[in-house]
Formats: structure tokens, C-alpha cells, sequence
């Protein structure tokens, strides 16, 4: 079934509504405790065209693809909006097509705080979670708070088989090449978790195995788009054994909460995720981070996958490099737009950099 | 801090570097410039801009254990900084500075060669150009004790800061603005007012001194008094003709951004006022003869004001209005000295970075009918994402509803690099044109 036949069925056969999620972190429990069907727009397979008459050319082709795909009247069917507050540009998208476009569609937005978190970070974020759900209240009905309560364990368990397939690539016990195992997990960004939990199942028990002999490497990044690097590593027998991806690693793999209260649980996950550079992480929790990674999965390198233009990751890269560097880890930065292959000159690199590991 | 370095540092406040300033002055005077014949008389208060200016650049190389230096981003609440008697030095400011000089090119390549992309914010780059060469047109900058930034103008703030963090191994405080995506709520204020009471404590730490509430009120006022007048010098600019061009308030802006909440800034913007009114009164323009007035949107091409100014000037057009130095007229003077902490949160997560674009719609609309624009230039500024995106919207929207041409002009703050001399100089005669028309 194609993704679009999936989410038609979604609404005509479960009643549930689309929502257009913009980059990155969300409370998806909550949509899904109101019957939506929330669907991540990262990197829509579009040719960039109408976006370019709203949005310069040093912008960033993540912002640029999510408005193109509204401009091109992709978003029919989608019911809502929701912007995450990530990063200047997101935040301005957010605002052309809330206030420029004279779309129908309602638009939410949802603000998080940026570290370092105080205990006043904590008390807002509640605030916000609950602001968030009295707004979709007004288009959506009222929100059953033991429906709430029952998402929330769902969204455990779907970071807990996450989690556990990071942890079997992490120590070679996965076999799955690196192209199929960002195919399923980014199936995540629009699968009902009802149909998300046994997909996870079965590729967690088919994959289960030696991973293949090779050198490993950690992705860093927003989103494994351009795909060509998961091939090109393929083919030469590199592993990527773990990311630092923002639509990846960085918000999937959530800590699992205790707490009865579903907001609170919430917030914890929120507050208990790894370090990223849209929640304004210090520079060396986000080193410190990524060590761990390389310690656990033996990596021998780091590729800092870029999207070009963006600043809220290029900022952090001189130190990371500078650091890996330190303790003799080679590193590879790449910046292009998604959804427009490797060049030549970019795959020759990657070559290059594999030898340098192998 | 030591008692010796603090009086070093306050005999040069009071009586080193004013006298300082007066030799230097009286050795510009030996120097006569010619007039342009594009431009009225010159402001006379420029000078004293000068002065103040160049002294507290000055001082900062008497900091050094007299006075804590707090490093600030330009839309951070100064004011609760100035209880605990910070120096506070302005990055991007300095920047503006470097552009002007025209020296961003070399400061940002140098930043570039650490493995700073060229597709991040001018200033930052020069920033750190100057943490890794120490080079700078003032001298010397004060190494910073604390760094103090706020999100409410942009997020590169926040991923800049940190880098300078971790390089000058300085605490950093935050102050983080929700983003208005519609409108601020309570719930936003009390986040906000929270965060100033969690900081107090570290900035007692890194100052030596207590918090004083009454102190903190009678800085409050200044502050308040000091936007309310920068907002009397702009609004001479409603006038025709206006008495100075915007070009001339992207300079006297320095004293509101950087001197905020002290008596020298206040007292500053007073002279200034005073000069402005008695043009008005004498009916002298800053160009000779105002055909058109225009507005300028988002923050100068520092590199080009001159050149700008000139071009515009010689067609009889003058800028008499802009969302940038509007910024510290906007909210600052909502102030409230009997609701401090209340009225900074508020004050500070309205500043027109922090708020939707129909906000700035609206913002443009009203400036557009009390300054009379003709035009609107837009200035895409490459460094700055949260200004450019949606600029080509409202240039769009604002012809529609108001009849308003506009230009945009794809530069840079600072980076001269990317400015196109050839394509910028096309796109302004069809401007022109179309004013013409
Ligand atoms: S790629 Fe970077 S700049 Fe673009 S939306 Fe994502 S975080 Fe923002
Ligand atoms: S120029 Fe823009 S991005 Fe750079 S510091 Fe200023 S507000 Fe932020």
C-alpha cells in the first residue's frame, strides 16, 4: 500500500484526522489520544518551484520542501498544522503559511524551551503540553484523559523496540543493511503506532543476527536525506552503528517514564532525551554524547551530514570535529540539499573517507 | 574585584578618556571634509555620539578587575545586568562596527578557517574571527565574565553564544522569549519572570554584589525614559522634510543598544532631540530637496550605508523610517517600575523578531501611513533568517494594500562577499523607476 493510500484509510476507515507535522519534536501522544493521525514533513520527494517566490535561496531545503508541498496542493487532505518551535526558519515558515498562505486549515504552534533546563523549563513545558491540547480541544472535542494515559505507554513501547534495534546495531547483533534499517524506523513518521509496533516487531526478529564485518560510522544531522550515503556505505561494507540524527536518534529514543500522570510522563521523556542542538544542548553534552555512541558501537569515525543552510547544526560542528579529532576519530562533513543525490565530487569523498577508516 | 583597578577604571571613566576625547577631537578639526552636495548639514550631536562611543570602547581595557564584563546579545534585559554594575559589551555591535569598517571579509574568513561555515550569521562569524586572531578596529575587547543572551532575536544567538561559552570557559545565562506565533500568554510571563529570579543568584555570584531592588527600579526608569526619547528622535523623522535620514539613526542607534538603562544614553538621545527639533523649527532637511521617503527593512548593508545613502540621496529620496531602528522604540518604553520584572518579560518578548509576521505586517502598515513612504527597500540579509523569511511576502502584500513599490536587495550585513554591486545597482534603477511612475 503507498503512503497515500495508507493515510486515506487512516480517515476514511479509522475517522481519523492528518495533521502536517513540521520538524522536530512533538507531543505525537497526544495527537494520537485525539484520533490524528500525525505526518512528518521532512523531506517530501518534490522539486522545489512555487516555494522559491516566498523563501530565498539561503534557506534551507527542509523549510523550502515542507511549503512546496503545501503549495502544491499536497496538503488536501491534511486537517491541521503543527509547527514545533525548532529553529528560525521553521519558525518563520510557521508563521507565512499561518498567516500569508489564507489556508483553511487551522495551524498549531508549540514552543518548547531550550536548555539548560531550570525548574522553571519543566513548569512551562507542562503549561505548554496542556495549552496545546486545550487548542486542538476547540477543533478535535475534548481530549479522554485515560486515552492520553494508554498513548503515552503505546509511545514506550514504540522507544522501547527503537531503542532495542539501536542497541543490537550498536553491538552488531542486527543484520540489516543500513539503507533498510532507515526505510523502517522512518516509517515511524506516519504510521499509526498501532501499525508501527508490529512492523518494528518483525524487523526486529528477522534482523536479529551478526551484522556484517566492515568498519562502523555515526550519522550526525538532521535526516538521513540525501539516501545515496546509506547506499554508497553499503556498498562498502560500512556499517552506520548508531546516529546523532535529529529525525532519527536524537527524538525517537525517549526514556521511558514511571509516572502515572501522562503530562508529567510527557515532560520527562522531553527533558530525558539525548542533547540536541535545537534545544539549545551545551557543547559538550553533545560531544560527551556522541562518545558514548562511538564507545558502545566501536565507530571509527564521524560524518556530519548537513543540510545545507542550516545554522542551527553548523554551529556545533567545528567543536565536535575538534574534539573527535582529539581522540584520533576521523571525521567527514557534507552539506546538500536533500532530495538531490550525492555529487560526484561528494561521493568521491565518502570514498575517500571510508579508506581512510577501513 | 580590586579597589585599585576600580578606581583605575572610574578616574578614566571621569577624567581620563573625556580628556583623551577632546585631543583626539582637536586633532579631527585639523582635517576638513567637503560637503556632499546630496546632504544637508551635518548633526552636530554626531560628535558627541562619537565621544561616547569611542569611551566606552575605551574603558573596556580598564575592566580587568574592576568591573565584571558581561558579553550581550543586542535584544537581551540589560537591566537587570546593570544592578550588579556589569560592563556590558555588544557583539553585534562590534560587528556593525567591523561591517562598517569593512572589515567583516577578513574577520569572517577567519572564523571560516576554524571550520565555521560561510552560511552562518555574519556577525557571529566575525565574533569568533576575533576570538581566534584578536583583531579588532577598537583596540582590545574586554574578555568576558558572564555571557547573557536572549533568543528573543533569533536562535543564532544561542548556538553562537554557546560556542563563545566553551571557547572564553564563562558561564552563560539565557533568557529564553517564547516565540509569539499568535499571542503571549500569562503562562509565557510567569516562564519568563521565573527565569530572571533563577538567574539572580549566578549573576550575585559572578558580580560580587546583592541584588537591590531599588536600584533595579531607578534603572528601569532610565531605560524606559531612554526608548521613549529614541523614540521622539524617530518620530522628528515623520516631518517633511525629515530632519535626518535613517542611514543617520543606524549610527545614533548605538547608545540604545549598548548604553540602555545609563543615564549617558538618556542624556545622549536629549541633545540629539533637542538638535532635531530646532532643524525642524528651521525647516533644515537631511537632504535638500525630499521628493520621496522610503523605509528601509531589516538591518543595514553596514559595509554600504554610505554608498547607499548617496545613491538614494542624489534621486531627492530619503529613508525616513525602518522596522530595525524601530525595534528599541517599540516595546522598551512599556517599562513599568512598580511591575519590574513583569514589564521586562513582556517588553522583551514583544521585540518585533519575536513576533508573527502579521504583526510586522501591521508594524510596516502603521509606519508606512505616519512616515508618509513612498517605497520600501528591503534588505535580504543572507545572515539573518529571521528577518529575511517572509520579507518577499510582505513586499507583495504591502503593494497590494498600500500601493507601496519595494526593492530587495540580496546582501549581507557584514560579509561584503556577497554583495553584487552590478545586480544591486540594476534592481535599484527599476526601483526608481517604478517611483517614478
Ligand atoms: S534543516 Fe536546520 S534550518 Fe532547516 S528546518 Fe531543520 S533545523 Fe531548521
Ligand atoms: S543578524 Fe540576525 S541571525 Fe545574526 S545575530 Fe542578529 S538577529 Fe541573529
Amino acid at each position: 500500500m503507498t503512503r497515500k493510500e495508507y493515510l486515506m484509510r487512516q480517515k476514511e476507515e479509522k475517522g481519523r484526522k492528518l495533521f502536517g507535522i513540521f520538524p522536530a519534536y512533538y507531543p505525537k501522544e497526544i495527537l494520537w489520544a485525539m484520533n490524528v493521525l500525525p505526518v512528518e514533513v521532512w523531506d517530501p520527494p518534490l522539486e522545489v518551484n512555487h516555494a522559491n517566490a516566498h523563501l530565498q535561496s539561503y534557506i534551507c531545503s527542509v523549510v523550502k520542501l515542507g511549503l512546496e508541498l503545501i503549495l502544491q496542493g499536497k496538503c488536501k487532505d491534511i486537517d491541521g498544522f503543527l509547527f514545533p518551535h525548532t529553529c528560525d526558519s521553521i519558525q518563520n515558515l510557521a508563521s507565512i503559511v499561518s498567516d500569508y498562505l489564507n489556508l483553511d486549515t487551522p495551524c498549531y504552534f508549540f514552543y518548547h524551551p531550550k536548555a539548560p533546563y531550570s525548574a522553571a523549563s519543566r513548569r512551562y513545558y507542562l503549561e505548554e503540553l496542556k495549552g496545546l491540547v486545550l487548542r486542538l480541544e476547540t477543533q478535535l472535542g475534548a481530549l479522554d484523559f485515560s486515552t492520553l494515559k494508554q498513548q503515552v505507554k503505546k509511545g514506550h513501547r514504540v522507544a522501547a523496540l527503537l531503542k532495542e534495534l539501536y542497541r543490537l546495531r550498536a553491538c552488531d547483533e542486527l543484520t540489516a543493511s543500513n539503507t533498510d534499517f532507515y526505510q523502517i524506523i522512518r516509517r515511524g513518521e506516519y504510521l499509526h503506532p498501532d501499525d508501527f509496533l508490529p512492523l518494528l516487531e518483525e524487523f526486529l526478529s528477522i534482523s536479529r543476527g551478526h551484522g556484517r564485518k566492515g568498519p562502523s560510522v555515526i550519522l550526525s544531522g538532521i535526516v538521513p536525506n540525501p539516501p545515496e550515503i546509506l547506499k554508497i556505505l553499503d556498498e562498502m561494507g560500512v556499517k552506520v552503528a548508531d546516529d546523532d540524527l535529529l529525525n532519527c536518534g536524537r527524538r525517537l529514543l525517549s526514556p521511558e517514564s514511571r509516572n502515572e500522570d501522562p503530562f508529567e510522563a510527557m515532560a520527562e521523556n522531553y527533558f530525558g532525551m539525548p542533547p540536541c542542538t535545537t534545544k539549545n544542548s551545551s557543547l559538550k553534552a553533545r560531544a560527551d554524547h556522541l562518545f558514548k555512541k562511538i564507545e558502545r558501537s566501536k565507530a571509527k569515525g564521524v560524518i556530519f551530514y548537513m543540510v545545507k543552510f542550516c545554522e542551527t547544526e553548523l554551529f556545533d560542528v567545528p567543536h565536535l570535529v575538534e574534539e573527535l579529532k582529539k581522540r584520533g576519530l576521523a571525521t567527514l562533513l557534507i552539506d546538500c540539499e536533500v532530495n538531490q543525490g550525492l555529487s560526484g565530487q561528494l561521493e568521491t569523498r565518502v570514498e575517500a573517507f571510508v579508506e581512510m577508516i577501513s | 574585584m580590586s579597589l585599585l583597578k576600580n578606581v583605575r577604571y572610574h578616574f578614566m571613566k571621569d577624567l581620563g578618556a573625556p580628556a583623551l576625547m577632546r585631543f583626539s577631537r582637536l586633532k579631527k578639526k585639523k582635517r576638513p571634509t567637503s560637503p556632499n552636495p546630496n546632504f544637508g548639514p551635518a548633526l552636530k550631536s554626531t560628535n558627541r555620539l562619537k565621544e561616547i562611543m569611542a569611551r566606552h570602547y575605551f574603558l573596556s581595557r580598564y575592566t580587568e578587575g574592576a568591573k565584571p564584563v558581561a558579553w550581550v546579545t543586542s535584544g537581551a534585559p540589560v537591566e537587570l545586568l546593570r544592578v550588579f554594575d556589569f560592563y556590558t559589551f555588544y557583539p553585534e555591535n562590534h560587528g556593525a562596527l567591523c561591517g562598517a569598517k569593512k572589515m567583516g571579509p577578513e574577520l569572517c574568513a577567519i572564523a571560516e578557517e576554524h571550520g565555521y561555515h560561510q552560511d552562518l550569521c555574519s556577525y557571529a562569524r566575525i565574533d569568533l574571527g576575533h576570538y581566534f586572531s584578536g583583531i579588532t578596529p577598537v583596540g582590545k575587547l574586554p574578555k568576558p565574565d558572564l555571557l547573557f543572551a536572549s533568543n528573543n532575536i533569533c536562535q543564532t544567538v544561542v548556538y553562537w553564544y554557546k560556542a563563545l561559552a566553551h571557547y572564553w570557559k564563562v558561564p552563560l545565562v539565557l533568557f529564553d522569549t517564547p516565540y509569539n506565533f499568535s499571542t503571549i500568554t500569562e503562562h509565557d510571563i510567569s516562564y519568563m519572570v521565573r527565569q530572571f529570579e533563577e538567574m539572580i543568584p549566578l549573576l550575585e555570584q559572578v558580580s560580587g554584589q546583592r541584588f537591590n531592588y531599588k536600584k533595579f527600579q531607578g534603572i528601569i526608569s532610565i531605560a524606559k525614559e531612554g526608548s521613549l526619547t529614541w523614540g521622539e528622535v524617530l518620530a522628528t523623522m515623520k516631518t517633511q522634510p525629515a530632519p535626518m535620514t535613517i542611514f543617520d539613526a543606524f549610527g545614533h542607534l548605538a547608545p540604545i543598544v549598548s548604553l540602555r538603562g545609563l543615564p549617558v544614553a538618556l542624556d545622549y538621545y536629549r541633545i540629539l532631540l533637542r538638535e532635531l527639533k530646532e532643524r525642524i523649527e528651521r525647516g533644515v532637511g537631511a537632504i535638500p530637496h525630499e521628493r520621496k521617503r522610503l523605509m528601509w527593512d531589516n538591518i543595514p548593508i553596514w559595509y554600504k550605508v554610505r554608498d547607499l545613502s548617496d545613491i538614494f540621496a542624489a534621486q531627492g529620496m530619503n529613508f525616513v523610517t525602518a522596522t530595525y531602528t524601530n525595534a528599541w522604540a517599540e516595546t522598551i518604553y512599556d517599562l513599568d517600575v512598580n511591575r519590574p520584572f513583569e514589564s521586562m518579560a513582556k517588553a522583551y518578548s514583544l521585540v518585533i523578531l519575536n513576533k508573527n509576521l502579521t504583526n510586522r505586517l501591521e508594524l510596516m502598515e502603521r509606519l508606512i501611513k505616519e512616515y508618509r513612504v513612498d517605497g520600501l527597500v528591503i534588505h535580504s540579509a543572507r545572515s539573518c533568517k529571521p528577518y529575511s523569511v517572509g520579507q518577499y511576502d510582505l513586499g507583495r502584500i504591502l503593494m497590494d494594500r498600500l500601493t507601496v513599490p519595494s526593492v530587495v536587495i540580496e546582501a549581507d550585513i557584514t560579509d561584503s562577499r556577497v554583495y553584487f554591486e552590478e545586480q544591486t545597482r540594476t534592481r535599484i534603477e527599476a526601483f526608481f523607476e517604478a517611483m517614478e511612475s
